[in-house]
């Protein structure tokens, strides 16, 4: 067992897990134990991984696939980076299938874990990979099992919901195609090492580096349209809306995140230190970072406006959070627009996004797993239809409140670490951003205070009378309650994990990376 | 000649796929992404480039410095080739499973249907 071996351990451990589940789906006790222990077991396997890459002597461990040296095969690669997003997954994953084991008990889960698995497998290779068009693939395995997933409960609006999903993505998918059979024309490599290499020294390489910053954006559009990002957005709130609650969680928590990771990568991993000239001199950009990075921004900038905006008067619990999610995705992208564009703050910038990353990760599930709870004890989530629940259930009443204060930002919960280093860095940056945040926040501030006011106090409505909280379901929403309240306590390790995270899109991270993947080990 | 008839061909072909998918009829719009995505395939077949001999190494070895075009593409081809084939599958149930459910795949009927 070397220690290369740790960086495809989550991804094995999620394969035997889809295929057993697969195996085992007839008889409903082998399946669900099948998929608890494949659960538990992933936790593990992203936990050994973790302890390889923080403890190891080289952060940026490889895995070439068949041995084949780098850049001819395959490379599985492990910073600290897919780390931190693997951890997320990971925290996430756990409570949403132990969610998923009884709120869709007698729904037909015979086919739901293998999903759930397969949607796992997806977004770790997509985490690991080293690899632009096996990225690609991986993009393909979590999207497939994720327009299943969609459609799982499969009546009218379900169907719908998936069938919109699916073709946005597949036309998305092609685009996606369209840029990396460019980079690769261009560049004559897939390997993002590689890449990076080649447009850090066109020259050197007989690399023509001017259809490489076109191909890019492209590939980053398309990357935002799978994190949500305005203008790509409006497929999300009715997908989270039909997804089951704890495939809504995962997501929402995850998904979108493998958007934020792959441009995260492609920014600082392959166009930082690139000699390539910009055709388009306007607001005195001058490296391909400064293009990318003013792009973000204002994308960044309408989610958080679009997103806040409309959640506050959303009819149902399921749509404010939808809405609310692209939201807070411009809350993560602001920083990561500020830190493309200047190079003083960019470890500190960085550190903000990954932070807020998982702030909203982790909370954004919470709310999620409790909107499904609520739906399961009343039958609705129609905010018309819910008051009172408080005084029913007061610990849900909690969990919620865990929730929305991270969302909102309140000490001591993660939440408010993260909103501060954002508001920290818009301020060094500029006014506007600056505007942005505080409008999103006071934002965020309306639709927790709105849906707390509707659902949990005022006068009990006939649903909530006669509504019965299911224990087990809300052990899990407290379970991740606590995680979101233990990440924001205990914030000092996290803020480590955080930043060594945000080093690995520095520099001298960009030369680790590419270090990591030609020098390590063949296993 | 070669690159004028593929870039034609491949213009057409995405011109073709982009018309298709902004149909009100669901199976056209499938239609249109499967166009669209063999569109991107024969796209990326050129990116390898198109001089050269086929990349086989016949009899003993290779003879001489000949140039040949680049494997890879194809490859990434079958790949895409087999993932298409799969969600074009998927897509095609869903929207059986549309009609089953509103009995229409008129997708502006559809769009009423949800409000």
């Amino acid at each position: 067992m070397t220690t290369t071996h740790a960086v495809v351990a989550p991804l094995a451990v999620a394969f035997i897990t889809a295929v057993a589940t697969l195996a085992g789906r007839a008889q409903p006790s082998v399946r669900r134990t099948a998929s608890t222990l494949g659960v538990f077991a992933y936790a593990a396997a992203v936990a050994y991984l973790d302890y390889a890459v923080l403890t190891g002597d080289g952060s940026v461990l490889a895995y070439q696939v068949g041995g084949w040296v780098a850049p001819y095969g395959i490379s599985f690669v492990a910073d600290p980076l897919s780390a931190f997003f693997l951890t997320l997954t990971a925290l996430v994953a756990v409570p949403s299938l132990l969610f998923a084991l009884r709120d869709l008990d007698g729904y037909g889960d015979q086919f739901f874990h293998p999903l759930y698995a397969f949607l796992l497998v997806g977004v770790t290779g997509g985490f690991l990979t080293g690899d632009l068009f096996n990225l690609f693939v991986w993009f393909e395995v979590t999207l497939l099992a994720s327009y299943a997933l969609v459609a799982f409960r499969s009546t009218g609006k379900e169907t719908l919901a998936a069938t919109r999903y699916l073709v946005v993505n597949l036309v998305g998918s092609a685009l996606m195609l369209v840029s990396i059979g460019g980079l690769y024309g261009v560049t004559g490599t897939l390997n993002i090492a590689d890449v990076a290499r080649r447009v850090a020294d066109p020259a050197a390489y007989n690399v023509d580096p001017v259809p490489v910053l076109g191909l890019a954006l492209l590939l980053i559009s398309v990357f935002a349209l799978k994190a949500g990002l305005v203008p790509l957005h409006w497929w999300v709130p009715s997908v989270y809306d039909a997804a089951p609650p704890a495939a809504a969680a995962l997501l929402s928590g995850v998904v979108k995140k493998v958007g934020v990771y792959a441009i995260l990568r492609l920014s600082f991993t392959v166009l930082q230190g690139s000699a390539i000239p910009v055709p388009v001199r306007l607001f005195g950009l001058s490296t391909p970072l400064d293009v990318v990075g003013v792009v973000l921004l204002v994308m960044a900038a309408g989610s958080v406006l679009l997103g806040g905006l409309t959640a506050v008067d959303r009819p149902s619990l399921a749509g404010t959070f939808a809405y609310s999610s692209i939201g807070q995705l411009g809350f993560i992208v602001v920083p990561l627009g500020i830190a493309a564009i200047e190079p003083s703050v960019r470890t500190l910038a960085l550190t903000a996004a990954l932070a807020y990353a998982l702030a909203h990760g982790l909370a954004k599930a919470l709310l999620f797993l409790v909107s499904g709870t609520i739906s399961d004890a009343t039958g609705t989530t129609r905010l018309s239809d819910i008051g009172g629940l408080a005084g029913r259930s007061p610990l849900l009443a909690g969990a919620f409140l865990v929730g929305v204060l991270s969302l909102v930002g309140v000490p001591p919960l993660v939440g408010f670490f993260a909103k501060f280093a954002v508001f920290r860095v818009a301020a060094t940056s500029s006014l506007a951003a600056l505007a942005v945040v505080i409008v999103g926040a006071l934002l965020t501030i309306a639709y927790a205070t709105r849906t707390w006011n509707r659902v949990f106090w005022g006068a009990r409505t006939p649903a909530v009378a006669d509504a019965d909280v299911d224990r087990y379901l809300l052990a899990c929403c407290l379970g991740l309650a606590l995680v979101v309240v233990a990440a924001g306590v205990g914030y000092d390790p996290v803020l480590q994990f955080t930043q060594h995270a945000a080093n690995a899109a520095t520099p001298a991270g960009r030369d680790a990376y590419i270090a990591g993947v030609f020098g390590g080990e063949s296993a | 000649m070669t690159e004028v008839v593929l870039s034609v061909g491949i213009g057409m072909l995405f011109a073709i796929g982009t018309f298709l998918v902004l149909r009100r009829d669901l199976v056209r719009v499938i239609f249109g992404v499967i166009v669209l995505s063999q569109a991107t395939n024969v796209y990326l077949i050129t990116m390898g480039g198109i001089q050269g001999v086929a990349p086989v190494v016949g009899g003993h070895g290779g003879h001489g410095e000949t140039a040949v075009t680049d494997p890879l593409v194809q490859a990434l081809v079958l790949t895409a080739v087999v993932i298409g084939l799969a969600t074009t599958a998927f897509a095609l149930v869903l929207a059986y499973r549309v009609y089953e459910e509103h009995g229409t795949i008129d997708l502006d009927r559809l769009q009423g249907v949800e409000r």
